[in-house]
């Protein structure tokens, strides 16, 4: 026999499944309504952030045209992604305009501390740290962060290390194919 | 200054001898704010006080089984998100010191 409660007890089963999935996004989304507000307020001058879709925070463009140093007139484009798991793990970031830089290869990897998922100082990611602070740090990587020491496109760091001018000119080389604003 | 003061003193008794109120007071509601007294009250990882439920506890309704945990360094987290941290790195997000649990409750 048909009964109400039984309807009603058939109707409410499947909606009981628990989405863990769904859950733990909205955690990153509800950190994320307060970060991507506080990161557009702390703006570095030379970044702008570009979002496709206005209702998915977790998944934006950032264009910075470093004001001095050797990629002066330049503009790259980053690629930031924020994963489920976010603030326990860090955003990804590629650069997505082919550079000749230390620190960033010409597939568009980027070696910045902060971004390090796994790290035994101080340095790597945590979960204090927020989206203007990995703004602040990609903007860094054209001019204080800039580290031929311990480079992740070695060739790029051994060309400058041999020969300055030469280095100077691909950098500019690669800004007049890929980079212009 | 004196004069002026004298001027005054004499404006107030002519207000005085007039008893014609503008204003009275009817009801009169205080309210007080309190909060825990903390050394550090917001969880740094979710950023919700360390005594209120966590933001992934709000979310699946525990916020009961919510608990604040104490590390030697002296820094309270929610005990969830504290747990969540700790397989990925076992140090404190806040000073990097190695993490050691000192306490755990609310």
């Amino acid at each position: 026999m048909i009964t109400l409660s039984k309807k009603l007890k058939q109707q409410a089963g499947p909606k009981k499944e628990p989405e863990p999935e769904s859950r733990r996004i909205s955690i990153r989304d509800k950190l994320l309504v307060k970060e991507v507000q506080e990161m557009e307020e702390n703006m570095p001058r030379t970044c702008r952030v570009q979002f496709d879709d206005p209702s998915v925070l977790h998944h934006f463009c950032l264009y910075i045209s470093p004001d001095e140093g050797y990629w002066q007139g330049g503009r790259f484009k980053f690629e930031i992604d924020v994963p489920d798991d976010y603030n326990i793990v860090p955003p990804k970031a590629r650069c997505l305009t082919k550079i000749w830089h230390p620190n960033i290869t010409e597939n568009g990897e980027i070696c910045l501390s902060l971004l390090r998922q796994n790290s035994y100082d101080g340095l790597g990611w945590a979960p204090t740290r927020r989206l203007k602070d990995v703004l602040w740090g990609l903007n860094s990587l054209f001019s204080d962060l800039l580290n031929f020491e311990d480079p992740l496109n070695v060739e790029a760091a051994e060309h400058y290390a041999r020969d300055r001018e030469a280095f100077k000119i691909k950098v500019r080389d690669y800004i007049q194919a890929y980079a212009k604003r | 200054m004196a004069e002026e003061m004298d001027v005054d003193r004499e404006a107030d008794k002519e207000t005085s001898s007039k008893p014609e109120k503008m204003f009275t007071l009817k009801k009169w509601n205080l309210v007080a704010m309190w909060s825990w007294d903390v050394e550090c009250d917001t969880c740094a990882i979710c950023r919700v006080q360390v005594m209120d439920a966590c933001l992934r506890c709000q979310s699946e309704n525990k916020q009961d089984d919510c608990v604040v945990v104490w590390g030697d360094c002296n820094h309270s987290f929610h005990n969830c998100c504290m747990s969540l941290w700790v397989k990925q790195n076992n140090r404190c997000p806040l000073c990097q010191q190695e993490w050691v649990v000192q306490r755990i409750g609310k």
